[in-house]
């Protein structure tokens, strides 16, 4: 056997494909882009074992995410805080991690969406379970799992192609797979339209809206197609007896531990904005969480600064915009207080 | 430490070189990979590396005294400490939680109110393959059918091996030991055979395995529904072409690692879709495995020596501890119980309906092999009894109206899948992948294996784990 020919040109050839691979990515607008995966979130949960007093940790879902721009709270503050926000999540579940297994006694910033924030406690709730599986996979990783993580970081850095990216931009071979479609065999009452990726993490978990977003109206109308989707689901009504009775129980906890929290509602618009007063309506809810939970609460239709913002999709702010609310909503904390040696 | 992560790449790449430097002797290049068996280990869970290094002690000591001692009552003792620890371990950390599930429900049955919290104990990775490959050492001591291995250091690593560690193939003493008595270093072709072993079990495990089949069977087998037919012949087989990609792929990167290293490791499998009956299934599916059980289970029991009846019996209780071995649970040993019963009819028909195997028949044959064996995957796959039971009426349209929860694309994809799987294992059934990579052109060859490697990089692949992991 001439094996060492087979291997020169296994190498060569599967180098060149690769290369094309990459390329041919590259043309379609591709970036290389870090993975907003449980790996990345379990680093900045590590962090929260080492934090101080004067220390924030940001929790909640996606609109906590997209809208605090950490490298404008480091530039005001001083210090970046810990983002551990999820898209999709209800803040419940790592709010609980932390209090119960962390000397952390800080501050805590929850973003308050309150579909989400009063969804459930059902442990297999897609709202509760992402955040839960995140919280699991930091406790279990193990140090192959850490050590894979980061040298997949420079990978990533490098590298278009190589992307967990799941659904519509997909570009893996297992999701590349599953855009072929034949046919109409399955038996699917209702389809979720396709839902693009719209937004860009770094290395800290930093999350901005991607800017064609904001130039290309089909592409942000996709998003919003999603979100009508899930408003015409028969999903259940929020449960907001046990959701505030789950926090206001960790709250307790975490305030004899010394600990601040602060709740944060971020802005939403149209009709997101119509649901959410529908389903649920300020004054039962967000009024009723502030008063019971007696701890410092920005809501955004109090603040003439936050009004008017630009969110293209309904829910979440565009990236200077973030950069705008960030700014604003610092004054107002430093202004009421809220934050500690300011 | 999973062979399809980063940081195995690096771990190897680290391990070659070291062991390829001329800094270290032979007996240090041992001792480097005893090391890094341990931390090949330890990157999972660190603290049960000393469930290693307590097997690898008792079963050295055991060893010494076995070989020595005349005494035979003595000689059994030892061997029983060697079952007792290794067994136990197994026991305690694989069936503790299953048996006492299942005392809480007989007392529950006898009028008994009695409850008990599950234990929750961590499964150690690759507990059942080390300490079946660890007592096998003691019981062939004790037959004396193999020799002392010569020093600590040479059993310690055959324990470790970290190729092998986890998921087999489980190797004899007399096998591997031997191996590590001399110096090893693999020749050029030797090494670049190696390296594409790796890259063919790399490409089972995530291409074929994780990519294209994994889906499918995940998406069956998690369905709450009942489904139609198709979908559950469809799901089953899916798990059926992964299930084999999966393991086969670890062995062969097993296999594959280690003659990069110089030190060769048996076949685990050998084409096991293309059997004709059900003993030559167990002559090449999991072969390490099946050759224990018969040697250190079914042989003991009697195998053929004491009449048909206690045969049977024999073939039974092998099969049902070898489905046990395999999981803590009922649907495991049904798993097991099927293919001891598959056995028994097929040595009924050799008896009372013998036929030759010709090539006409021979295809259809194992066509009829493969689908009995399907129809026992719905039970190793399956997480209850009710699931497995509602996929067996789907398959054979004891009900109507199931529901279809498979898109036509996927029907296709994972049918070819399946289809050419079949008839790879029925063409390469008495051949093996060396005599026909020899009559290959080196071009096709590269060209081969060039495809494997950039289909496994595009996949990518998230570090699934391996399924025989949980074993």
């Amino acid at each position: 056997m001439k094996l060492k020919n087979s291997l020169i040109i296994a190498i060569v050839i599967s180098l060149l494909g690769t290369v094309t691979w990459e390329l041919y990515w590259r043309s379609k607008g591709v970036k290389p882009s870090i993975d907003g995966n449980d790996a990345l979130w379990a680093v900045e949960r590590a962090k929260v074992d080492r934090l101080s007093k004067d220390d924030f940790v940001i929790i909640g879902s996606s609109r906590v995410h997209f809208d605090i721009q950490l490298d404008i709270w480091e530039e005001k503050i001083g210090n970046k805080p810990i983002q551990l926000a999820m898209g999709g999540s209800s803040p419940l579940p790592v709010f609980h991690d932390i209090v119960h297994t962390t000397n952390f006694n800080g501050t805590i910033l929850v973003g308050v969406t309150p579909p989400l924030f009063f969804s459930t406690t059902f442990p297999k709730a897609d709202s509760w379970k992402r955040p839960q599986t995140n919280v699991d996979y930091f406790h279990n990783r193990t140090y192959a799992q850490r050590l894979n993580h980061q040298l997949s970081i420079p990978l990533q850095n490098s590298f278009a192609f190589i992307s967990e990216t799941k659904g519509i931009d997909g570009i893996n071979l297992k999701e590349f797979i599953s855009k072929v479609k034949i046919g109409t065999r399955a038996e699917k009452p209702r389809e979720m339209p396709p839902f693009h990726d719209f937004s860009t993490i770094t290395i800290d978990r930093n999350v901005r809206m991607k800017k064609r977003m904001e130039i290309d109206t089909a592409y942000a109308n996709s998003v919003k197609h999603v979100w009508e989707f899930f408003f015409k689901s028969d999903g259940p009504l929020p449960d907001k007896k046990s959701t505030m009775a789950f926090f206001l129980k960790d709250l307790e906890k975490f305030k004899e531990k010394g600990g601040n929290v602060i709740l944060l509602r971020c802005p939403s618009s149209d009709v997101f904005r119509e649901l959410e007063k529908k389903i649920t309506p300020r004054d039962t809810v967000w009024d009723d969480l502030v008063a019971k939970a007696a701890v410092k609460s920005y809501h955004f239709e109090d603040y003439p600064q936050l009004q008017n913002l630009d969110l293209p999709e309904w829910s979440h702010l565009k990236a200077e915009h973030a950069d705008y609310f960030t700014k604003e909503l610092i004054k107002i904390l430093k202004q009421d207080n809220a934050i500690p040696n300011q | 430490m999973l062979f399809n992560s980063l940081s195995f790449i690096l771990f190897l790449i680290i391990v070659l070189a070291i062991y390829y430097s001329k800094i270290l002797n032979w007996t240090n290049k041992k001792r480097m990979l005893l090391f890094s068996s341990y931390v090949f280990y330890g990157m999972w869970n660190p603290p049960l590396v000393i469930l290693l290094w307590i097997s690898t002690m008792i079963d050295w000591t055991a060893g010494k005294h076995l070989a020595v001692e005349d005494n035979q009552k003595k000689r059994k003792m030892w061997l029983l400490l060697s079952m007792f620890v290794n067994l136990g371990f197994l026991g305690f950390f694989k069936y503790g939680d299953f048996l006492l599930e299942n005392f809480v429900l007989v007392m529950n049955a006898i009028g008994v109110d009695f409850q008990a919290k599950p234990m929750d104990i961590i499964l150690p990775m690759g507990i059942s393959f080390y300490t079946f490959q660890t007592m096998s050492y003691t019981i062939d001591m004790y037959k004396r059918k193999t020799e002392r291995a010569r020093t600590f250091l040479d059993f310690a690593l055959y324990v470790t091996f970290f190729p092998q560690l986890v998921a087999g193939p489980i190797v004899r003493a007399k096998d591997l030991i031997t191996q590590f008595y001399e110096e090893k270093k693999a020749t050029t072709n030797q090494f670049i055979w190696g390296l594409f072993l790796l890259t063919i079990g790399l490409f089972q495990k995530v291409v074929m395995a994780d990519t294209l089949l994994a889906g499918t069977s995940d998406d069956v087998f998690g369905s709450a529904k009942l489904l139609h037919g198709v979908d559950a012949w469809v799901g089953t087989i899916a798990f059926s072409g992964q299930i084999f990609f999966d393991f086969a792929g670890y062995s062969t990167c097993a296999i594959g690692i280690a003659l990069m290293l110089g030190i060769i490791l048996p076949d685990n499998f050998r084409y096991p879709y293309a059997s004709l009956g059900f003993s030559d299934l167990w002559r090449r599916w999991h072969i390490s495995l099946s050759s224990w059980l018969r040697d250190y289970l079914y042989i003991p029991l009697g195998g053929n020596r004491h009449g048909i009846t206690r045969m049977y019996a024999a073939l039974m209780i092998t099969m049902l501890l070898g489905g046990l071995w395999h999981g803590a649970a009922w649907t495991f040993m049904v798993w097991g119980g099927l293919h001891g019963t598959y056995l028994i009819l097929e040595r009924l028909q050799r008896r009372y309906l013998p036929f030759e195997i010709t090539k006409w028949n021979g295809m259809f044959l194992a066509f009829i092999t493969f689908s009995c064996v399907n129809i026992t995957w719905v039970f190793f796959r399956a997480r209850t009894f009710e699931k497995a039971w509602d996929m067996i009426k789907s398959m054979f349209y004891m009900q109507t109206g199931g529901e279809k929860i498979l898109d036509t694309f996927t029907i296709i994809k994972v049918s070819t899948v399946i289809a050419i799987m079949f008839l790879c294992h029925w063409f390469m059934r008495n051949t093996s992948m060396k005599e026909v990579s020899q009559k290959t052109s080196p071009y096709v060859l590269g060209l081969v294996w060039a495809i494997m490697t950039f289909l496994l990089i595009i996949a990518q692949g998230s570090g699934e784990q391996f399924i025989y992991f949980q074993f």
